[in-house]
């Protein structure tokens, strides 16, 4: 084989060895990186900062509708509610207060109004040493029963915290207990959690669950 | 197209000692520039997904040697790109640390029901890539009586949490008094700040990812891609050692909201849990709420404080 044809050789074989990688290119030109559904952008709901209930010092400073509080527009001054029972000692809830769930304490057992508010003054809590409190000092009446609970809150330990951890800067905001616990029922309610992680690749998702993670 | 050479008898046009005839050399080069050309069509994704940075953010100089009046240049410089960007103009300042401060975190798992609420506004607050999804926090889930994190699943997605017989772990990074990220460096782009944050220089990283590998605490992330964060999302206030927008193949992590926690407020993890399970402050305070913990819950553990990290993070019980 001389020379000349020995090129001509290495050139058709480059000439194929291009034309198939153009070939190659040409056909993979879009599909080089795999398509993946874009990721969502979170729900606002998930970056809300907003306790989930008011208390009642948040309704007086927003100057919202108080009407509900308004305990003497239908109860009768100086007379102390009557409360009724069932049969299993559990108390009958009158329709005009039908949004109240009555769950404060395991089996049921802190089920009379008057445990926490004042009878003859109905616009009033009472602590159980039979002092006095406002509503807007509600959480002196809490408390009265959960010390340790008041003690760590009073710290900066239990309950929520923001604003400021330098005070110099500016105030902490502590919220109170109601708003976060419904004095009723105060268990914290269950919720829907925000989405997780997302895969980075998009199949594989069946047997990487029964991976363990590492 | 005839062929001169073969037709033409006795009289040949090209010397017989030529490697090269035109036909040749014509045909070859056709082929070459059709090859050529190929090549250049497949590789063009490459040029359009580099993003060259400018040559002064090429040429800029190391965090700690900028003088204050390079840095007031730096953040300029970044103002008028993030502008340009996401046509937001956002206000970036380099903040210092505070004296007599050192920052600790507590976080409550007797409070923690796993919403996941945390891990958002900090994506939210310190402009983490959406698409692909960049977080720093991670909740573990793990089940009652066991603190097993071989056996904690961290994609746990029920109708409402907290689920019964499980707890939730959220882990980010520890802020280690002795950090194996800093440590395994090579050019020293990541240090820890005298109030304890350890923090990176973005412009400074060269992504070889090993404190990525060196933290036991799967809390650096890494941008594979060029971030993206929508427009209408963009915390415009920002840090240089924080939420500043990243850029592609360098290294982040949770840096304890630099821009909120040195300007004396609470990060954003803190302010926004529904169950005030997260705690933070300064511990050389004794009257601030963690020091508070420190002395009088059961706090238990530095997680795998085996590893000799000593993390300023801190879980702890309430009972």
């Amino acid at each position: 084989m001389n020379s000349q044809s020995k090129t001509a050789v290495i050139v058709i074989g480059l000439a194929i060895v291009f034309s198939l990688l153009a070939v190659f290119f040409y056909f993979n030109r879009n599909t080089a990186v795999p398509v993946r559904a874009p990721i969502a952008l979170v729900d606002k709901t998930f970056l809300d900062v907003s306790t989930w209930r008011k208390s009642y010092a948040d309704l007086v400073r927003e100057k919202a509708d108080l009407s509900d509080f308004d305990c003497y527009g239908c109860h009768e001054k100086g007379k102390a509610p009557p409360l009724r029972f069932d049969d299993k000692q559990k108390l009958i809830i009158p329709d005009e207060h039908k949004d109240i769930v009555m769950g404060h304490g395991s089996h049921g057992r802190n089920n009379i109004c008057f445990n926490c508010h004042n009878e003859n003054n109905l616009e009033l809590l009472q602590a159980r040493d039979g002092h006095d409190i406002k509503f807007a000092d509600s959480p002196q009446l809490c408390g009265s029963c959960h010390g340790p609970t008041y003690r760590d809150w009073e710290a900066g330990a239990h309950g929520r915290t923001s604003g400021y951890w330098d005070r110099s800067k500016g105030p902490i905001e502590r919220k109170l207990c109601v708003n976060c616990h419904d004095p009723h029922s105060p268990h914290f309610p269950g919720r829907k959690p925000a989405p997780g992680p997302h895969y980075l690749r998009e199949p594989a998702v069946a047997s990487a669950e029964k991976e363990p993670n590492h | 197209m005839s062929n001169p050479d073969s037709n033409n008898n006795g009289t040949p046009v090209v010397p017989v000692d030529s490697g090269i005839t035109r036909r040749s050399f014509l045909r070859s080069s056709a082929v070459f520039a059709t090859g050529i050309a190929a090549m250049v069509a497949g590789l063009k994704p490459l040029f359009d997904a580099a993003d060259f940075p400018s040559a002064e953010e090429f040429m800029q100089k190391y965090y700690k040697e900028l003088t204050p009046e390079e840095m007031v240049k730096v953040l300029a410089r970044i103002e008028n790109e993030v502008e340009r960007q996401y046509g937001i103009r956002p206000h970036v300042r380099d903040y210092k640390p505070l004296d007599g401060v050192e920052y600790l975190y507590c976080l409550n798992l007797t409070r923690c029901i796993g919403c996941r609420k945390c891990v958002h506004a900090c994506v939210a607050e310190n402009n983490q890539s959406r698409d692909p999804e960049i977080q720093y926090i991670r909740v573990l889930r793990m089940p009652h009586g066991s603190l097993d994190i071989e056996k904690a699943e961290h994609r746990y997605a029920p109708e409402s949490v907290p689920e019964k017989g499980y707890f939730y772990m959220p882990v980010q990074c520890q802020q280690c008094k002795n950090p194996p990220c800093v440590k395994v460096c090579p050019v020293h782009a990541t240090w820890q700040e005298t109030d304890g944050i350890t923090v990176v220089d973005y412009n400074w990283c060269i992504g070889c990812r090993y404190c990525e590998a060196a933290c036991p605490y799967w809390a650096r992330r890494f941008n594979f891609a060029k971030p993206v964060i929508p427009k209408e999302r963009l915390n415009p206030e920002m840090s240089y050692l924080g939420n500043r927008p990243r850029m592609r193949g360098v290294m982040e992590k949770c840096h304890f909201c630099i821009q909120r926690t040195r300007a004396g407020r609470y990060p954003a993890c803190v302010e926004i849990c529904p169950a005030g399970a997260r705690k933070f402050g300064n511990v050389l305070d004794p009257n601030s709420e963690v020091s508070y913990i420190l002395k009088n819950k059961r706090v238990f553990i530095q997680l795998k404080e085996e590893m000799g990290t000593s993390p300023r993070f801190f879980y702890y019980f309430d009972v």
